[in-house]
């Protein structure tokens, strides 16, 4: 029953362990019960839909069926759950409204994308990636990072960021988004259904750092204590 | 093929100088971090010995103070007074052979207002510098004062230590532990209403404690703090036992009262002998 997915996994290691990984930090959320502080509830929220969006990816791929579709919704989705962590984080009004603009912006950008990405909404066999909206993803997300990590500096009110989970869960994704950012105009271009294209190593680098990543998610979720939920 | 060649290898160097800028971004952060941190806390610590220099400047000088009043009330004071009593001694003899009984009361009068002053400058040079404390140490001083409070109110005062030879510390601790004793006894006297305290100073290798109970109203030192009732008592105590890493605790006894617990780390008295505090010398003090 399940042959073709033990086939895919054995042929796609890496993306696969990628998929599977997810399942770290989201065990951990639950056993520390991280999901009592707002940010990483959505974060457990987002750890939940990547990881039934990557098992149903997986299961189309192992089934030799066109699976971007997800890829392309999950875009606007992930941003507005990762970035909307950052709306509990940060205290100035200004850079709260530019969040949300930028998640309602990203949703309507990436819409756009779909339709100039793809000539024909209904032929799903040869649904192609945005050409642009995971890289404005990764800018935005960087850019929250950044401005995080400026605040973060500027308050110092955290003496040990090696205990501050929302720090290891910014490196994370500060890695991901960065190895992400140039290879995601080419992802439209290399993975179509008469793939051409070889990217070679450089393929494997979003999987590797999407698993590094969710190895900091892990580190910082373990940092968690509900006893000072109040002082983060 | 050639160019899919170059946009690979262009792609991998895009993407590693790009994760090298993020790896060396998440480091920034964390070292800047730390450095802040570091200078925030020299910054505090800079702040925190400039308080604790001021403070000890300002109790140096009013022992340096008291010390100079004291001398001037016996070198001065003490002395006319000392020599208005012989005085008074010499034209008592006259008036005593002129036999008239009421300019020999009044002369009478006179000699018991001297000698009651002669001992009240006494009383009072004492109490501005406490000689016992340098001459014998911490528990003669503190059973002077007690037997001196004990004869002036009706008070029981009870004071005990757990060991018979108290050992002799440096100036500074001895003095603040005993301006402490002062002011806690005094602030029982004064405020709690209490016919008993109990006084109890111990020692051990490491730390000494002076423990003042009384069985007055008590008091919340928590409600006192807050509302700025403090005053300069309590306020007085903290900031002398911060100058010698010292703390205290107020308690409440579960049978009424009030209990305070000051706690100072050791620190023996150095090889010589120290200075002995006679507020007879014009010295300065170096407490």
């Amino acid at each position: 029953m399940f042959d073709s997915h033990f086939a895919y996994i054995v042929n796609n290691p890496i993306s696969s362990i990628a998929v599977f990984v997810t399942v770290l930090p989201l065990t951990l959320t639950i056993v520390r019960r991280a999901f009592v502080d707002q940010s990483l509830r959505l974060l457990f929220c987002y750890l939940l839909a990547k990881l039934v969006i990557d098992l149903a990816m997986l299961h189309l791929a192992s089934n030799r069926t066109n699976n971007i579709i997800f890829y392309n919704l999950s875009i606007p989705l992930f941003y507005a759950l990762l970035g909307g962590m950052f709306y509990f984080k940060f205290e100035g009004r200004s850079q709260r409204r530019f969040l949300i603009a930028s998640i309602i912006g990203l949703f309507f950008f990436c819409a756009w994308d779909v339709v100039n990405s793809n000539q024909d909404l209904h032929n799903m066999r040869e649904h192609r990636v945005v050409l642009y909206s995971k890289t404005v993803e990764g800018v935005l997300m960087i850019l929250l990072i950044l401005l995080y990590f400026y605040e973060l500096i500027k308050s110092l009110q955290i003496p040990n960021l090696l205990t501050f989970p929302f720090f290891w869960i910014c490196s994370g994704l500060l890695l991901y988004y960065s190895s992400l950012i140039f290879i995601a105009p080419v992802i439209h271009y290399a993975y179509t259904w008469n793939n051409t294209m070889d990217l070679g190593i450089t393929e494997f680098i979003p999987s590797i750092f999407e698993i590094i990543c969710a190895l900091l998610f892990s580190v910082g979720i373990y940092h968690y204590s509900p006893k000072d939920y109040a002082k983060q | 093929m050639q160019n899919s060649e170059e946009l690979k290898w262009a792609l991998l160097i895009a993407s590693l100088a790009m994760l090298a800028m993020a790896f060396c971004m998440i480091a920034f952060v964390m070292y800047y971090q730390k450095r802040r941190f570091e200078e925030e806390k020299r910054i505090s610590d800079i702040e925190k010995n400039y308080n604790r220099l001021l403070l000890d400047t300002a109790l140096n000088s009013e022992e340096t103070e008291r010390r100079r009043i004291a001398q001037d009330l016996h070198d001065d004071i003490g002395t006319m007074l000392s020599l208005t009593k012989l005085s008074l001694n010499q034209l008592s003899k006259l008036v005593g052979n002129s036999g008239d009984e009421k300019e020999e009361s009044i002369m009478k009068k006179s000699q018991s207002l001297v000698e009651e002053t002669i001992l009240h400058v006494r009383r009072i040079t004492r109490d501005l510098v406490p000689t016992t404390l340098e001459r014998f140490g911490l528990m003669e001083a503190i059973e002077e004062f007690i037997h001196k409070l004990e004869e002036d109110n009706n008070l029981v005062i009870a004071f005990q230590s757990n060991t018979e030879e108290f050992p002799r510390q440096g100036q500074k601790l001895e003095l603040t532990l005993y301006r402490i004793m002062q002011e806690l006894v005094n602030n029982a006297i004064k405020h709690a209403s209490c016919t008993k305290i109990d006084i109890v100073l111990e020692i051990d290798e490491e730390m000494i404690g002076l423990r003042v109970t009384d069985n007055g109203v008590g008091f919340d030192p928590e409600k006192i703090k807050e509302s700025n009732l403090a005053g300069l008592g309590l306020l007085g105590i903290e900031s002398r036992l911060a100058i010698v890493n010292g703390t205290v605790q107020y308690e409440q006894p579960a049978k009424g009262g009030s209990s305070a617990i000051a706690r100072i780390p050791v620190n023996p008295a150095s090889g010589n002998k120290p200075e002995p505090l006679h507020p007879f010398r014009r010295e300065r003090v170096n407490i």
